[in-house]
Protein backbone atom coordinates (compact mmCIF):
# COMPACT_ATOMS: atom_id res chain seq x y z
CA UNK A 1 0.00 0.00 0.00
CA UNK A 2 2.33 2.31 0.73
CA UNK A 3 4.31 1.81 -2.49
CA UNK A 4 1.16 3.00 -4.13
CA UNK A 5 1.02 5.83 -1.93
CA UNK A 6 4.74 6.59 -2.82
CA UNK A 7 3.68 6.15 -6.65
CA UNK A 8 1.03 8.65 -6.35
CA UNK A 9 2.86 11.36 -4.74
CA UNK A 10 5.66 11.24 -7.25
CA UNK A 11 2.74 11.44 -9.59
CA UNK A 12 1.46 14.76 -8.18
CA UNK A 13 5.13 16.09 -7.76
CA UNK A 14 5.17 15.39 -11.27
CA UNK A 15 2.66 16.95 -12.23
CA UNK A 16 2.99 20.38 -10.20
CA UNK A 17 6.45 20.85 -11.74
CA UNK A 18 5.08 20.20 -15.43
CA UNK A 19 2.16 22.72 -14.24
CA UNK A 20 4.44 25.64 -12.93
CA UNK A 21 7.44 25.32 -15.16
CA UNK A 22 6.30 27.41 -17.45
CA UNK A 23 6.20 30.54 -15.16
CA UNK A 24 9.48 29.48 -14.40
CA UNK A 25 11.36 29.03 -17.37
CA UNK A 26 9.90 31.52 -19.72
CA UNK A 27 8.05 31.82 -22.99
CA UNK A 28 11.02 30.91 -25.03
CA UNK A 29 11.62 27.39 -23.38
CA UNK A 30 8.28 26.71 -22.94
CA UNK A 31 8.00 26.51 -26.62
CA UNK A 32 11.72 24.49 -26.73
CA UNK A 33 9.31 22.12 -24.41
CA UNK A 34 6.46 21.66 -26.63
CA UNK A 35 8.64 21.21 -29.55
CA UNK A 36 9.99 18.62 -27.42
CA UNK A 37 7.10 16.96 -26.30
CA UNK A 38 6.08 16.74 -29.87
CA UNK A 39 9.29 14.86 -30.96
CA UNK A 40 8.59 12.75 -28.05
CA UNK A 41 5.69 11.40 -29.11
CA UNK A 42 6.90 10.90 -32.49
CA UNK A 43 9.83 9.19 -31.21
CA UNK A 44 7.65 6.69 -29.09
CA UNK A 45 5.11 6.48 -32.24
CA UNK A 46 7.71 5.40 -34.08
CA UNK A 47 9.32 3.21 -31.65
CA UNK A 48 5.93 1.64 -31.54
CA UNK A 49 6.90 0.03 -35.10
CA UNK A 50 10.85 -0.50 -34.37
CA UNK A 51 11.58 -1.18 -30.86
CA UNK A 52 8.14 -3.39 -30.52
CA UNK A 53 7.35 -4.68 -33.81
CA UNK A 54 11.07 -4.75 -34.96
CA UNK A 55 9.60 -2.37 -38.22
CA UNK A 56 11.91 0.73 -39.43
CA UNK A 57 9.74 3.01 -40.89
CA UNK A 58 11.69 5.56 -42.97
CA UNK A 59 8.66 7.80 -43.64
CA UNK A 60 6.48 8.55 -41.04
CA UNK A 61 7.25 12.11 -41.94
CA UNK A 62 4.03 11.04 -44.25
CA UNK A 63 2.02 11.00 -41.58
CA UNK A 64 2.74 13.88 -39.42
CA UNK A 65 2.69 16.23 -42.68
CA UNK A 66 -1.07 14.64 -43.64
CA UNK A 67 -2.14 15.19 -40.36
CA UNK A 68 -0.41 18.84 -40.21
CA UNK A 69 -1.90 19.70 -43.67
CA UNK A 70 -5.26 18.36 -42.86
CA UNK A 71 -5.16 20.48 -39.71
CA UNK A 72 -3.96 23.65 -41.93
CA UNK A 73 -5.95 23.08 -44.85
CA UNK A 74 -9.53 22.28 -42.52
CA UNK A 75 -8.74 26.07 -40.66
CA UNK A 76 -7.72 28.11 -44.03
CA UNK A 77 -10.58 27.28 -45.61
CA UNK A 78 -13.64 26.30 -42.74
CA UNK A 79 -14.80 28.98 -40.59
CA UNK A 80 -14.78 28.66 -37.15
CA UNK A 81 -13.39 25.54 -37.62
CA UNK A 82 -12.77 23.99 -33.73
CA UNK A 83 -10.11 22.92 -32.10
CA UNK A 84 -11.38 19.63 -31.21
CA UNK A 85 -12.24 19.18 -34.86
CA UNK A 86 -8.43 19.50 -35.43
CA UNK A 87 -6.93 16.80 -33.44
CA UNK A 88 -9.75 14.80 -35.00
CA UNK A 89 -9.19 15.44 -38.94
CA UNK A 90 -5.37 14.84 -38.22
CA UNK A 91 -6.69 11.07 -36.41
CA UNK A 92 -8.46 10.59 -39.71
CA UNK A 93 -6.36 11.81 -42.55
CA UNK A 94 -3.49 9.84 -41.28
CA UNK A 95 -5.36 6.89 -40.45
CA UNK A 96 -7.12 6.41 -44.42
CA UNK A 97 -3.43 7.16 -45.53
CA UNK A 98 -1.94 3.82 -43.03
CA UNK A 99 -5.19 2.33 -43.76
CA UNK A 100 -4.02 2.79 -48.14
CA UNK A 101 -0.34 1.84 -47.55
CA UNK A 102 -0.67 -0.51 -44.82
CA UNK A 103 -1.64 -3.61 -46.80
CA UNK A 104 1.77 -3.32 -48.80
CA UNK A 105 3.70 -2.65 -46.54
CA UNK A 106 2.40 -5.41 -43.57
CA UNK A 107 3.58 -7.98 -46.30
CA UNK A 108 7.40 -6.86 -46.26
CA UNK A 109 9.81 -6.55 -43.36
CA UNK A 110 13.26 -5.51 -42.66
CA UNK A 111 15.08 -3.27 -45.19
CA UNK A 112 12.46 -3.98 -47.65
CA UNK A 113 9.59 -2.55 -45.26
CA UNK A 114 12.34 0.45 -44.90
CA UNK A 115 12.68 1.54 -48.44
CA UNK A 116 8.93 1.21 -49.34
CA UNK A 117 8.05 3.64 -46.16
CA UNK A 118 10.96 5.60 -47.73
CA UNK A 119 9.52 5.29 -51.20
CA UNK A 120 6.05 6.16 -49.77
CA UNK A 121 7.01 8.90 -47.90
CA UNK A 122 8.88 11.01 -50.39
CA UNK A 123 5.98 10.07 -53.02
CA UNK A 124 3.99 12.11 -50.59
CA UNK A 125 6.69 14.87 -50.04
CA UNK A 126 6.91 15.15 -54.24
CA UNK A 127 3.04 15.11 -54.72
CA UNK A 128 2.79 17.98 -51.75
CA UNK A 129 5.19 19.96 -53.47
CA UNK A 130 3.39 19.50 -57.15
CA UNK A 131 0.32 20.43 -55.98
CA UNK A 132 1.00 24.17 -55.00
CA UNK A 133 -3.01 25.46 -55.64
CA UNK A 134 -3.64 23.25 -52.32
CA UNK A 135 -0.56 22.98 -50.26
CA UNK A 136 1.31 26.08 -51.17
CA UNK A 137 4.49 24.20 -52.17
CA UNK A 138 7.73 25.47 -50.54
CA UNK A 139 5.64 28.52 -49.15
CA UNK A 140 3.09 26.30 -47.37
CA UNK A 141 -0.17 27.15 -45.65
CA UNK A 142 0.18 29.78 -43.21
CA UNK A 143 -1.48 32.91 -41.39
CA UNK A 144 -5.00 30.19 -40.27
CA UNK A 145 -6.60 31.12 -37.04
CA UNK A 146 -5.80 28.81 -34.30
CA UNK A 147 -9.00 28.30 -32.41
CA UNK A 148 -9.35 28.48 -28.30
CA UNK A 149 -10.60 25.89 -26.06
CA UNK A 150 -14.26 25.84 -25.88
CA UNK A 151 -14.60 24.85 -21.67
CA UNK A 152 -17.92 26.07 -21.60
CA UNK A 153 -17.80 28.86 -19.37
CA UNK A 154 -14.81 30.54 -21.10
CA UNK A 155 -12.45 30.21 -24.00
CA UNK A 156 -9.17 29.24 -23.56
CA UNK A 157 -6.60 31.18 -26.04
CA UNK A 158 -3.76 28.94 -27.18
CA UNK A 159 -1.74 31.54 -29.08
CA UNK A 160 -0.51 32.22 -25.61
CA UNK A 161 2.03 29.76 -25.17
CA UNK A 162 1.78 28.99 -21.86
CA UNK A 163 -1.42 28.05 -22.41
CA UNK A 164 -0.52 25.77 -25.78
CA UNK A 165 2.02 24.40 -23.69
CA UNK A 166 -0.51 22.83 -21.12
CA UNK A 167 -2.53 21.90 -24.61
CA UNK A 168 0.13 20.35 -26.24
CA UNK A 169 0.77 18.42 -22.77
CA UNK A 170 -2.35 17.23 -22.03
CA UNK A 171 -3.31 15.74 -26.24
CA UNK A 172 0.67 14.94 -26.18
CA UNK A 173 0.11 13.08 -23.29
CA UNK A 174 -2.89 11.32 -23.45
CA UNK A 175 -1.40 9.71 -26.66
CA UNK A 176 1.93 8.55 -24.83
CA UNK A 177 -0.53 6.86 -22.31
CA UNK A 178 -2.48 5.05 -25.02
CA UNK A 179 1.08 3.63 -26.49
CA UNK A 180 2.47 2.84 -23.08
CA UNK A 181 -0.61 0.92 -22.20
CA UNK A 182 -0.92 -0.31 -25.61
CA UNK A 183 2.43 -2.22 -25.05
CA UNK A 184 1.04 -3.82 -22.08
CA UNK A 185 -2.10 -5.76 -23.31
CA UNK A 186 -2.15 -8.98 -24.97
CA UNK A 187 -2.06 -6.89 -28.31
CA UNK A 188 1.35 -5.56 -27.16
CA UNK A 189 2.41 -9.06 -26.40
CA UNK A 190 1.91 -10.16 -30.00
CA UNK A 191 3.64 -7.10 -31.28
CA UNK A 192 6.99 -8.30 -29.38
CA UNK A 193 6.38 -11.41 -30.28
CA UNK A 194 6.67 -10.58 -33.94
CA UNK A 195 9.64 -8.34 -33.35
CA UNK A 196 11.16 -11.79 -31.95
CA UNK A 197 10.27 -14.31 -34.15
CA UNK A 198 7.56 -13.54 -37.16
CA UNK A 199 7.51 -17.56 -38.40
CA UNK A 200 6.76 -18.86 -34.78
CA UNK A 201 4.05 -15.95 -34.07
CA UNK A 202 2.40 -17.23 -37.29
CA UNK A 203 2.66 -20.68 -36.18
CA UNK A 204 1.12 -19.84 -33.18
CA UNK A 205 -2.38 -18.92 -34.70
CA UNK A 206 -1.84 -14.91 -35.23
CA UNK A 207 -2.36 -13.40 -38.36
CA UNK A 208 0.96 -11.54 -38.49
CA UNK A 209 0.30 -9.49 -41.26
CA UNK A 210 -2.97 -8.18 -40.24
CA UNK A 211 -1.04 -7.43 -36.44
CA UNK A 212 1.41 -5.46 -38.35
CA UNK A 213 -0.95 -3.55 -40.21
CA UNK A 214 -2.43 -2.83 -36.94
CA UNK A 215 0.34 -1.53 -35.25
CA UNK A 216 0.97 0.58 -38.10
CA UNK A 217 -2.16 2.36 -38.62
CA UNK A 218 -2.23 3.00 -34.69
CA UNK A 219 1.41 4.37 -35.31
CA UNK A 220 0.55 6.54 -37.99
CA UNK A 221 -2.18 8.01 -36.60
CA UNK A 222 -0.88 9.03 -33.39
CA UNK A 223 1.93 10.52 -35.70
CA UNK A 224 -0.48 12.36 -37.53
CA UNK A 225 -2.20 13.61 -34.28
CA UNK A 226 1.14 15.19 -33.70
CA UNK A 227 1.54 16.67 -36.86
CA UNK A 228 -1.93 18.14 -36.31
CA UNK A 229 -0.46 19.83 -32.96
CA UNK A 230 2.47 21.18 -34.89
CA UNK A 231 0.28 22.66 -37.50
CA UNK A 232 -1.93 24.61 -34.38
CA UNK A 233 1.69 25.21 -32.77
CA UNK A 234 3.98 27.17 -36.04
CA UNK A 235 1.00 28.54 -37.97
CA UNK A 236 2.79 27.40 -40.54
CA UNK A 237 2.76 24.26 -42.68
CA UNK A 238 5.27 23.55 -46.33
CA UNK A 239 6.69 20.42 -47.32
CA UNK A 240 9.97 21.01 -46.20
CA UNK A 241 8.69 21.39 -42.37
CA UNK A 242 6.39 18.00 -42.60
CA UNK A 243 7.29 16.23 -45.14
CA UNK A 244 11.25 15.54 -45.81
CA UNK A 245 13.06 12.87 -45.11
CA UNK A 246 15.17 15.03 -42.01
CA UNK A 247 11.06 14.76 -40.11
CA UNK A 248 11.07 11.07 -40.56
CA UNK A 249 14.98 10.89 -38.90
CA UNK A 250 14.94 13.29 -36.59
CA UNK A 251 12.86 11.41 -34.10
CA UNK A 252 14.23 8.08 -35.48
CA UNK A 253 17.38 9.44 -33.89
CA UNK A 254 15.46 10.63 -30.62
CA UNK A 255 14.77 6.47 -30.61
CA UNK A 256 17.63 5.31 -31.13
CA UNK A 257 19.87 7.77 -29.08
CA UNK A 258 17.28 6.79 -25.89
CA UNK A 259 16.57 3.73 -26.38
CA UNK A 260 14.56 1.01 -28.73
CA UNK A 261 14.59 -1.32 -26.48
CA UNK A 262 12.51 0.10 -23.19
CA UNK A 263 9.18 2.39 -23.70
CA UNK A 264 10.73 5.62 -22.39
CA UNK A 265 14.26 5.46 -24.06
CA UNK A 266 12.20 7.03 -26.87
CA UNK A 267 11.28 10.25 -24.79
CA UNK A 268 14.76 10.51 -22.98
CA UNK A 269 16.44 10.22 -26.53
CA UNK A 270 13.91 13.11 -27.57
CA UNK A 271 15.05 15.47 -24.45
CA UNK A 272 18.72 14.64 -24.92
CA UNK A 273 18.95 15.49 -28.98
CA UNK A 274 16.83 19.08 -28.15
CA UNK A 275 20.12 19.37 -25.25
CA UNK A 276 22.50 18.46 -27.67
CA UNK A 277 20.79 21.11 -30.15
CA UNK A 278 20.75 23.80 -27.73
CA UNK A 279 24.69 23.12 -26.32
CA UNK A 280 26.06 22.69 -30.01
CA UNK A 281 24.40 25.78 -31.36
CA UNK A 282 25.91 28.25 -28.94
CA UNK A 283 29.22 27.17 -30.55
CA UNK A 284 28.74 26.06 -34.57
CA UNK A 285 26.30 26.35 -36.72
CA UNK A 286 26.68 22.65 -37.92
CA UNK A 287 24.49 20.76 -35.29
CA UNK A 288 22.72 18.20 -37.98
CA UNK A 289 26.87 17.10 -38.04
CA UNK A 290 27.32 16.99 -34.56
CA UNK A 291 23.99 15.43 -34.13
CA UNK A 292 24.62 12.80 -37.22
CA UNK A 293 28.10 12.04 -35.14
CA UNK A 294 26.39 11.27 -32.15
CA UNK A 295 23.79 8.88 -33.69
CA UNK A 296 26.98 7.22 -35.46
CA UNK A 297 28.71 6.79 -31.84
CA UNK A 298 24.84 5.09 -30.88
CA UNK A 299 24.94 2.77 -32.84
CA UNK A 300 28.37 1.67 -32.62
CA UNK A 301 29.10 1.81 -28.97
CA UNK A 302 25.54 1.67 -27.73
CA UNK A 303 22.74 -0.06 -29.69
CA UNK A 304 19.97 -0.05 -26.81
CA UNK A 305 20.90 3.52 -26.18
CA UNK A 306 21.60 6.11 -23.64
CA UNK A 307 18.91 3.37 -21.44
CA UNK A 308 20.67 0.72 -22.95
CA UNK A 309 23.84 2.13 -21.18
CA UNK A 310 22.04 2.87 -17.96
CA UNK A 311 21.23 -0.60 -17.76
CA UNK A 312 24.61 -2.14 -18.49
CA UNK A 313 26.32 0.63 -15.56
CA UNK A 314 23.35 -0.75 -13.37
CA UNK A 315 24.19 -4.23 -13.97
CA UNK A 316 27.70 -3.62 -13.66
CA UNK A 317 27.37 -2.24 -10.05
CA UNK A 318 25.00 -4.80 -8.70
CA UNK A 319 27.92 -7.29 -9.84
CA UNK A 320 30.29 -5.26 -8.24
CA UNK A 321 28.41 -5.26 -5.14
CA UNK A 322 28.00 -9.33 -5.20
CA UNK A 323 31.80 -9.81 -5.14
CA UNK A 324 32.42 -7.33 -2.74
CA UNK A 325 29.96 -9.30 -0.53
CA UNK B 1 -9.99 -43.11 -37.56
CA UNK B 2 -7.40 -41.67 -39.86
CA UNK B 3 -7.05 -37.61 -38.43
CA UNK B 4 -4.01 -37.23 -40.76
CA UNK B 5 -3.34 -38.27 -44.28
CA UNK B 6 -1.55 -37.72 -47.26
CA UNK B 7 -2.55 -39.02 -50.57
CA UNK B 8 0.01 -39.57 -52.95
CA UNK B 9 2.90 -36.77 -52.18
CA UNK B 10 5.04 -35.94 -54.68
CA UNK B 11 7.70 -33.44 -54.16
CA UNK B 12 10.48 -32.04 -56.26
CA UNK B 13 13.09 -29.27 -55.68
CA UNK B 14 13.54 -27.64 -59.25
CA UNK B 15 13.54 -30.89 -60.95
CA UNK B 16 15.01 -33.00 -58.35
CA UNK B 17 12.63 -35.38 -56.64
CA UNK B 18 12.77 -36.38 -53.16
CA UNK B 19 9.15 -37.83 -52.20
CA UNK B 20 7.37 -40.24 -54.35
CA UNK B 21 3.87 -41.61 -53.37
CA UNK B 22 3.92 -41.10 -50.02
CA UNK B 23 0.67 -42.14 -48.67
CA UNK B 24 0.69 -41.52 -44.95
CA UNK B 25 -2.17 -42.57 -42.61
CA UNK B 26 -1.95 -41.54 -39.05
CA UNK B 27 -4.62 -42.73 -36.75
CA UNK B 28 -6.36 -40.57 -34.23
CA UNK B 29 -4.59 -41.44 -30.70
CA UNK B 30 -1.50 -42.77 -32.09
CA UNK B 31 2.14 -42.34 -31.81
CA UNK B 32 3.70 -41.90 -34.85
CA UNK B 33 7.22 -41.87 -36.38
CA UNK B 34 8.87 -41.17 -39.57
CA UNK B 35 12.72 -42.79 -39.61
CA UNK B 36 14.82 -43.08 -42.65
CA UNK B 37 18.59 -42.29 -43.16
CA UNK B 38 19.99 -39.24 -44.05
CA UNK B 39 18.37 -37.47 -47.71
CA UNK B 40 15.34 -40.07 -47.30
CA UNK B 41 12.85 -37.33 -47.76
CA UNK B 42 12.21 -36.71 -43.90
CA UNK B 43 12.15 -33.31 -43.23
CA UNK B 44 10.39 -32.38 -46.57
CA UNK B 45 7.82 -34.67 -46.22
CA UNK B 46 7.04 -32.71 -42.61
CA UNK B 47 7.37 -29.21 -44.54
CA UNK B 48 5.01 -30.51 -47.19
CA UNK B 49 2.74 -31.20 -44.09
CA UNK B 50 3.03 -28.08 -42.25
CA UNK B 51 5.90 -26.38 -43.63
CA UNK B 52 4.49 -24.17 -46.45
CA UNK B 53 6.32 -26.48 -49.14
CA UNK B 54 3.29 -27.17 -51.64
CA UNK B 55 3.80 -31.03 -53.14
CA UNK B 56 3.90 -31.33 -57.46
CA UNK B 57 1.15 -34.19 -56.84
CA UNK B 58 -1.29 -35.24 -53.96
CA UNK B 59 -3.34 -34.30 -50.82
CA UNK B 60 -2.75 -33.08 -47.30
CA UNK B 61 -6.04 -34.26 -45.49
CA UNK B 62 -6.55 -33.09 -41.98
CA UNK B 63 -10.13 -34.14 -40.06
CA UNK B 64 -10.86 -34.41 -43.42
CA UNK B 65 -10.09 -30.92 -44.65
CA UNK B 66 -7.78 -30.11 -47.32
CA UNK B 67 -4.54 -28.63 -45.78
CA UNK B 68 -2.62 -29.08 -48.48
CA UNK B 69 -2.63 -25.34 -48.63
CA UNK B 70 -3.29 -24.03 -45.72
CA UNK B 71 -1.38 -20.93 -44.14
CA UNK B 72 0.75 -21.65 -40.84
CA UNK B 73 -2.22 -19.52 -38.76
CA UNK B 74 -4.72 -22.27 -40.17
CA UNK B 75 -2.90 -24.99 -39.50
CA UNK B 76 -2.79 -23.80 -35.57
CA UNK B 77 -6.62 -23.29 -35.56
CA UNK B 78 -7.45 -26.52 -37.24
CA UNK B 79 -5.55 -27.52 -34.27
CA UNK B 80 -1.68 -28.52 -35.44
CA UNK B 81 0.93 -27.67 -32.91
CA UNK B 82 4.46 -27.88 -34.08
CA UNK B 83 7.83 -27.61 -32.98
CA UNK B 84 10.95 -26.56 -35.05
CA UNK B 85 14.41 -28.22 -35.45
CA UNK B 86 16.44 -25.32 -34.84
CA UNK B 87 14.81 -24.10 -31.40
CA UNK B 88 12.36 -21.10 -32.18
CA UNK B 89 11.48 -19.81 -28.93
CA UNK B 90 10.92 -15.92 -27.94
CA UNK B 91 14.86 -15.46 -27.31
CA UNK B 92 14.17 -12.24 -25.18
CA UNK B 93 10.94 -13.27 -23.67
CA UNK B 94 10.37 -15.31 -20.33
CA UNK B 95 10.15 -18.94 -20.54
CA UNK B 96 6.17 -17.88 -18.94
CA UNK B 97 5.69 -15.06 -21.50
CA UNK B 98 6.62 -17.86 -24.71
CA UNK B 99 3.85 -20.23 -23.04
CA UNK B 100 1.39 -17.24 -22.86
CA UNK B 101 1.79 -16.11 -25.78
CA UNK B 102 0.53 -20.30 -27.17
CA UNK B 103 -2.27 -19.86 -24.56
CA UNK B 104 -3.41 -16.64 -25.42
CA UNK B 105 -4.15 -17.38 -28.99
CA UNK B 106 -5.97 -20.62 -28.25
CA UNK B 107 -8.05 -18.65 -26.46
CA UNK B 108 -8.50 -16.00 -29.38
CA UNK B 109 -6.84 -13.02 -27.60
CA UNK B 110 -5.37 -11.65 -30.00
CA UNK B 111 -5.93 -8.24 -30.68
CA UNK B 112 -7.15 -7.71 -27.36
CA UNK B 113 -6.21 -3.90 -26.05
CA UNK B 114 -8.43 -2.98 -23.42
CA UNK B 115 -6.52 -5.40 -20.93
CA UNK B 116 -3.67 -5.61 -19.41
CA UNK B 117 -2.11 -8.85 -20.29
CA UNK B 118 -0.71 -9.35 -16.73
CA UNK B 119 -4.06 -9.01 -15.01
CA UNK B 120 -5.84 -11.88 -16.91
CA UNK B 121 -5.78 -14.26 -14.30
CA UNK B 122 -6.93 -17.33 -15.68
CA UNK B 123 -4.71 -17.23 -18.78
CA UNK B 124 -1.66 -16.60 -15.98
CA UNK B 125 -2.75 -19.52 -13.69
CA UNK B 126 -3.45 -22.39 -17.15
CA UNK B 127 0.30 -20.85 -18.34
CA UNK B 128 1.93 -21.61 -14.73
CA UNK B 129 0.20 -25.16 -14.74
CA UNK B 130 1.60 -25.64 -18.41
CA UNK B 131 5.12 -24.50 -17.04
CA UNK B 132 4.92 -26.91 -14.30
CA UNK B 133 4.37 -29.67 -16.45
CA UNK B 134 7.06 -29.01 -18.23
CA UNK B 135 9.33 -28.75 -15.25
CA UNK B 136 10.27 -25.33 -16.10
CA UNK B 137 8.26 -23.61 -13.31
CA UNK B 138 11.80 -22.74 -11.81
CA UNK B 139 12.78 -21.32 -14.82
CA UNK B 140 9.72 -18.99 -15.02
CA UNK B 141 10.51 -15.39 -15.28
CA UNK B 142 14.17 -16.25 -16.80
CA UNK B 143 14.47 -15.21 -20.69
CA UNK B 144 14.69 -18.11 -23.19
CA UNK B 145 17.70 -17.22 -24.32
CA UNK B 146 19.55 -17.93 -20.70
CA UNK B 147 17.62 -20.98 -20.36
CA UNK B 148 19.89 -24.02 -20.88
CA UNK B 149 19.51 -26.05 -24.50
CA UNK B 150 17.63 -28.89 -22.49
CA UNK B 151 15.31 -26.38 -20.88
CA UNK B 152 15.27 -24.65 -24.27
CA UNK B 153 14.42 -27.50 -26.35
CA UNK B 154 11.27 -28.58 -23.56
CA UNK B 155 10.20 -24.96 -24.08
CA UNK B 156 9.96 -25.44 -28.16
CA UNK B 157 7.99 -28.50 -27.37
CA UNK B 158 6.06 -26.85 -24.58
CA UNK B 159 4.75 -24.39 -27.23
CA UNK B 160 3.70 -27.31 -29.35
CA UNK B 161 1.35 -28.78 -27.28
CA UNK B 162 0.50 -25.75 -24.84
CA UNK B 163 -2.84 -25.15 -27.73
CA UNK B 164 -3.84 -28.64 -26.43
CA UNK B 165 -3.88 -29.51 -30.05
CA UNK B 166 -5.31 -32.19 -32.09
CA UNK B 167 -2.11 -33.18 -33.67
CA UNK B 168 1.67 -32.50 -32.30
CA UNK B 169 4.39 -32.60 -35.23
CA UNK B 170 7.53 -32.43 -33.99
CA UNK B 171 10.92 -32.08 -36.15
CA UNK B 172 13.58 -34.14 -34.78
CA UNK B 173 13.18 -32.67 -30.57
CA UNK B 174 16.22 -34.18 -29.21
CA UNK B 175 18.57 -32.89 -32.13
CA UNK B 176 21.65 -31.96 -30.62
CA UNK B 177 20.94 -33.05 -26.85
CA UNK B 178 23.71 -34.84 -24.61
CA UNK B 179 22.29 -38.61 -23.76
CA UNK B 180 21.07 -37.40 -20.55
CA UNK B 181 19.10 -34.62 -22.14
CA UNK B 182 17.68 -36.93 -24.53
CA UNK B 183 16.47 -39.02 -21.78
CA UNK B 184 14.65 -36.43 -19.96
CA UNK B 185 12.96 -34.80 -23.15
CA UNK B 186 11.81 -38.42 -24.11
CA UNK B 187 10.41 -39.14 -20.63
CA UNK B 188 8.26 -35.79 -21.15
CA UNK B 189 7.15 -36.31 -24.56
CA UNK B 190 5.65 -39.56 -23.55
CA UNK B 191 4.20 -38.52 -20.19
CA UNK B 192 2.81 -34.94 -21.97
CA UNK B 193 1.68 -36.70 -25.60
CA UNK B 194 -0.51 -39.70 -23.26
CA UNK B 195 -3.48 -40.13 -25.38
CA UNK B 196 -2.52 -37.61 -28.39
CA UNK B 197 -1.71 -37.94 -31.25
CA UNK B 198 2.18 -37.40 -32.47
CA UNK B 199 4.02 -37.29 -35.51
CA UNK B 200 7.09 -37.10 -34.93
CA UNK B 201 10.46 -37.13 -37.45
CA UNK B 202 13.85 -38.35 -35.91
CA UNK B 203 16.87 -40.25 -36.46
CA UNK B 204 17.99 -41.43 -33.11
CA UNK B 205 16.77 -44.58 -32.84
CA UNK B 206 16.27 -45.46 -29.01
CA UNK B 207 14.21 -42.16 -29.24
CA UNK B 208 12.01 -43.30 -31.77
CA UNK B 209 11.55 -46.86 -29.77
CA UNK B 210 10.58 -45.74 -26.98
CA UNK B 211 8.17 -43.17 -28.05
CA UNK B 212 6.41 -44.68 -31.16
CA UNK B 213 3.51 -46.89 -31.48
CA UNK B 214 3.67 -46.79 -35.19
CA UNK B 215 6.38 -46.47 -37.77
CA UNK B 216 6.67 -45.52 -40.84
CA UNK B 217 10.13 -45.49 -42.53
CA UNK B 218 11.42 -43.92 -45.70
CA UNK B 219 14.37 -44.14 -48.01
CA UNK B 220 15.20 -42.36 -51.24
CA UNK B 221 12.04 -40.44 -51.04
CA UNK B 222 9.08 -43.49 -50.87
CA UNK B 223 7.53 -45.48 -48.10
CA UNK B 224 9.82 -48.84 -47.53
CA UNK B 225 7.57 -50.04 -44.61
CA UNK B 226 4.71 -49.13 -42.06
CA UNK B 227 4.16 -51.00 -39.02
CA UNK B 228 4.60 -51.56 -35.06
CA UNK B 229 7.91 -51.10 -33.75
CA UNK B 230 8.44 -55.06 -33.34
CA UNK B 231 7.42 -55.71 -37.33
CA UNK B 232 9.36 -52.68 -38.39
CA UNK B 233 12.53 -53.99 -36.09
CA UNK B 234 12.39 -57.68 -37.57
CA UNK B 235 11.64 -56.40 -41.45
CA UNK B 236 14.31 -57.21 -43.46
CA UNK B 237 13.97 -54.59 -46.08
CA UNK B 238 14.40 -52.12 -43.43
CA UNK B 239 17.52 -53.67 -41.51
CA UNK B 240 19.42 -53.71 -45.24
CA UNK B 241 18.08 -50.30 -46.42
CA UNK B 242 18.61 -48.36 -42.86
CA UNK B 243 18.93 -50.50 -39.60
CA UNK B 244 21.86 -52.41 -40.07
CA UNK B 245 24.05 -49.59 -40.80
CA UNK B 246 23.38 -48.59 -36.87
CA UNK B 247 22.83 -51.82 -35.01
CA UNK B 248 19.73 -51.92 -33.16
Amino acid sequence: MSGKLKLTIYWLIGLIIVIILPHVIGIVYTNVLVTFMMDAVFALSINLLLGFTGLLSFGHAMFFGIGAYAAALSLTHIQGFPLIGVIFISAISALLLACIVAPLLARVTGTAFAMLTLAFGQLLYVICLKFREITGGEDGIAGYDTPPIHLGFTNVDITDPTNFYYFAFVVLGLLAFFMWWLVKTPFGSVMISIRDNAQRVEYLGYRVKHSKALVLIISGTVTGIVGGVYALFHNLVSTDGVLTIFVSFYPLMGAYIGGIASFFGPIFGAGLLHVFDELTSRYTERVDLVNGLIFILVVMYAPYGAVGLWWSIKAWLFKSKLQKA
Amino acid sequence: MNILETRGIYFDYKGLEVLFDISLQVEKGERHAVIGPNGAGKTTLFNVIIGGLIPSRGKVIFKEHDITHATPHELFRHGIGRSFQLTSTFARQTAFQNIRSVVLSRRGIRFNMWRRVDNLGDITNETDEILKKLNLFNERNFPASALSYGKNRSLEFGMAIASDPDLIMLDEPTAGMSRDETHDAVNLIRNLSEGKTMVIIEHDMDVVFSLADRITVLHHGEILATGAPEDIKNNQQVRDAYLGETEV
